[in-house]
C-alpha cells in the first residue's frame, strides 16, 4: 500500500529531515509513527498527502508514484487519503454540517450524494445532535471529530493522523484514538504521527520509532522506548 | 455544471465580503475606461471637426466684369468634371451684388461707396469645393486652361490645409497624453488587482489549504478568482458604457450646434457600435484582469 525507499527529505538550504527511509506499510495496517520534536515524524505524514515531495528516493501509494505524481493528479491522491492535524483545521465560520459537506461541494459532489452522506459520516463520529454548532461551540475533542469525519468523507483508503490528541485531554484523547482504531477495523489504513506513550502502549500495533530522520526501530506491537 | 455553479457562488461570494476592495477595483477599471472613450470620443469630435473645416475650404473664382454665361458656365462643367471636386456653385454678378450688401448691411461707408459707382461692379463668381484640401493644388493648376485663364480676374484660396494640420498636430499630442494616462491608470489597476488578488488569498488561506487538503481540482480552487477578475471587468465596462452614454446624450444638442451640418453625434456613434467599442474593452479589459490574477495566484498562490 505505502513503500518508502531509499527516502530522503532534505529542506533548502540543508536540514536533513528525512534520511534514506525504507518503509513498506500494508493495506489495513495500524502504525504509530513516533519519535522526539524535530527527528522528521511530520515530514513524513507530508510525503503521503504530496504536501512535499521526496528529495530522492521513491515513493509509491497504492500505485502512484508519489515522488514522480503531476501536480494535476495531487487531488485525486488527496480524495484517497484522509488527514487529519494537531489544530483540525476547520473553518470557524462554517457549521459542522457545512464543513463536512464543503469537502464534498469542492470536488464537485451532487447535492443528493451530500445530503446522504454528511449525516452518515456525524453518525461514525457521534455527532449528528451538533451538525447545526460551530467549531467554537464544541470542545476540542468534538472538533476533532469533526475533522476525521471530513477525513473520511471520501472513503480514503488512508487516514493520515499528525499528532491528533496533541491539543486534547486524556479522556478526549481516548476517544479519539478508539475512533481511528474502529476506522481502522473497518478496513482503512491509519497512520499515526504521535508522542504519547501512554497511546502507543495500549495500541498494541507496529510502532516506526524515528530519530534525527532516520527509523531507529520498527516492530509489531511495539511499545514507546526513548 | 454544479462545479460551476459552486465556483460561481464563491466567486460572488469573495466580490461581496470584501465589498471595499471590489469598490476600488471597479473603481479604477472604470477610470481606465473612461480615459480610453475620451480619447474615443476626441478622435470621433476631431474627425468631425475636420470635415467641418473641409467642407468650409473652397476656391472663389471671380470672373471678370462681363464674361459672358456661357463661358462660365463651361468652366464650371470643365471644373466639376474633376474627380478632385466636390461641388461648383456659380454666382451671378446679382447674387454677388446682394450677398455683399447682406454683409456689409451695418456699413454706411461701403453701401454709399457702392452707390457711387453706379452700376454692379461684380462679375460672375465660381465656387469650389474639393473633397480633400490636399487636392486644391491639383484644381488650381487645372484652372490655368488657356480657354478661361484669362477670364478669371482673381482666385481667393482660402488656406484652411493649414488649420487642419493644426487640429491633427494638437489632437495628436493629445492623444498621447492620454494614451500615457490610459496606460498609467491601466497599471495601477493591474497593480491594486493583484494586491487584491493577493489579499483575497490572504483572507481565504484556512479556506483554501482545506479546499487542497481534502482533494479540490486547481481548476476549482483557481476559477472563482478569475470569475471574480471577468466580474470586475464586466462591472466597470457597465459603469463607463453608461457613463459614457449619459454624458454624451447630455452634450450632443451643444456639439451639434458647435458643429453645424457636419455629424457630431457622439451618442450616436457610441450607440451604432456599442459591440465594437464596450465589446472589445471589456474583452481588453478582462484579457489584462486575468493576467494579473494569474500572475498573483502564480506569486501568492502555492497549489
Ligand atoms: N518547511 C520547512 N522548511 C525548512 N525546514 C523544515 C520545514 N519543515 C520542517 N523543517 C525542519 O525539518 C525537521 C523535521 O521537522 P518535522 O518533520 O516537522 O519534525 P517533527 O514533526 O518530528 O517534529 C526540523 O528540523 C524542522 O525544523
Ligand atoms: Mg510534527
Amino acid at each position: 500500500m505505502i513503500r518508502f525507499k531509499n527516502v530522503s527529505k532534505i529542506y533548502r538550504p540543508h536540514t536533513v529531515a528525512l534520511k534514506n527511509i525504507n518503509l513498506h506499510i500494508k493495506a489495513g495496517e495500524f502504525v504509530s509513527i513516533v519519535g522526539q520534536s524535530g527527528t522528521g515524524k511530520s515530514t513524513l505524514a507530508k510525503l503521503l498527502f504530496a504536501e512535499e515531495r521526496p528529495t530522492k528516493g521513491e515513493l509509491v501509494i497504492g500505485g502512484w508514484d508519489v515522488s514522480r505524481i503531476r501536480r494535476g493528479q495531487i487531488p485525486l491522491l488527496r480524495r484517497q487519503i484522509g488527514v487529519v492535524f494537531q489544530d483540525f483545521k476547520l473553518l470557524q465560520k462554517k457549521t459542522v454540517a457545512e464543513n463536512v459537506s464543503f469537502a464534498l461541494e469542492v470536488v464537485g459532489a451532487s447535492p443528493r450524494r451530500i445530503r446522504e452522506l454528511v449525516p452518515h459520516l456525524l453518525r461514525i463520529v457521534n455527532l449528528e445532535g451538533k451538525a447545526g454548532r460551530y467549531p467554537r461551540q464544541l470542545s476540542g475533542g468534538e472538533q476533532q471529530r469533526v475533522a476525521i469525519a471530513r477525513a473520511l468523507i471520501h472513503r480514503p483508503k488512508i487516514i493520515v493522523a499528525d499528532e491528533p490528541t496533541g491539543n486534547l485531554d486524556a479522556i478526549n484523547t481516548h476517544d479519539i484514538i478508539n475512533l481511528l482504531k474502529k476506522i481502522n477495523e473497518f478496513g482503512t489504513t491509519v497512520v499515526l504521527v504521535t508522542h504519547n506513550r501512554e497511546i502507543v502502549n495500549s495500541l498494541r500495533k507496529r510502532v516506526i520509532t524515528l530519530d534525527k530522520g532516520e527509523i531507529v526501530s520498527d516492530q509489531e506491537e511495539g511499545r514507546y522506548r526513548l | 455544471m454544479i462545479s460551476l455553479l459552486r465556483v460561481l457562488r464563491f466567486a460572488f461570494q469573495n466580490f461581496w465580503r470584501n465589498v471595499w476592495l471590489s469598490v476600488i477595483t471597479v473603481s479604477m477599471l472604470t477610470l481606465t475606461l473612461l480615459t480610453v472613450n475620451l480619447l474615443l470620443s476626441l478622435h470621433v469630435l476631431t474627425d468631425a471637426a475636420i470635415k467641418a473645416v473641409e467642407n468650409k475650404v473652397d476656391v472663389s473664382l471671380y470672373f471678370n466684369e462681363g464674361t459672358q454665361v456661357e463661358l462660365v458656365q463651361g468652366a464650371a462643367g470643365y471644373i466639376r468634371g474633376l474627380d478632385q471636386v466636390r461641388d461648383v456653385q456659380i454666382v451671378t454678378p446679382e447674387e454677388a451684388l446682394e450677398r455683399f450688401r447682406a454683409r456689409h448691411a451695418e456699413d454706411r461707408l461701403i453701401l454709399s461707396s457702392l452707390e457711387e459707382v453706379g452700376e454692379n461692379p461684380f462679375g460672375y463668381t465660381l465656387i469650389v469645393q474639393a473633397r480633400d484640401a490636399a487636392d486644391f493644388g491639383f484644381i488650381l493648376e487645372a484652372l490655368d486652361h488657356p480657354q478661361y485663364r484669362d477670364a478669371i480676374r482673381e482666385k481667393d484660396f482660402s488656406n484652411y490645409g493649414i488649420i487642419i494640420d493644426r487640429l491633427n498636430e494638437a489632437t495628436g499630442k493629445v492623444r498621447v497624453v492620454g494614451l500615457a494616462v490610459a496606460a498609467v491608470l491601466l497599471l495601477i489597476a493591474m497593480l491594486i488587482i493583484v494586491n487584491v488578488v493577493r489579499m483575497t488569498i490572504f483572507i481565504h488561506r484556512d479556506e483554501i489549504g482545506v479546499m487542497k487538503l481534502v482533494g479540490a481540482g486547481n481548476t476549482f480552487v483557481r476559477a472563482p478568482y478569475f470569475l471574480e477578475a471577468i466580474l470586475y471587468s464586466a462591472t466597470a465596462t457597465g459603469i463607463a458604457a453608461a457613463a459614457v452614454f449619459g454624458t454624451s446624450r447630455v452634450l450632443a444638442p451643444r456639439l451639434q450646434a458647435y458643429f453645424g451640418i457636419v455629424q457630431a453625434d457622439l451618442f450616436a456613434y457610441f450607440a451604432t457600435h456599442p459591440l465594437p467599442v464596450f465589446g472589445l474593452e471589456f474583452a481588453a479589459l478582462s484579457a489584462l484582469t486575468i493576467l494579473s490574477t494569474a500572475f498573483a495566484m502564480h506569486k501568492y498562490l502555492k497549489v
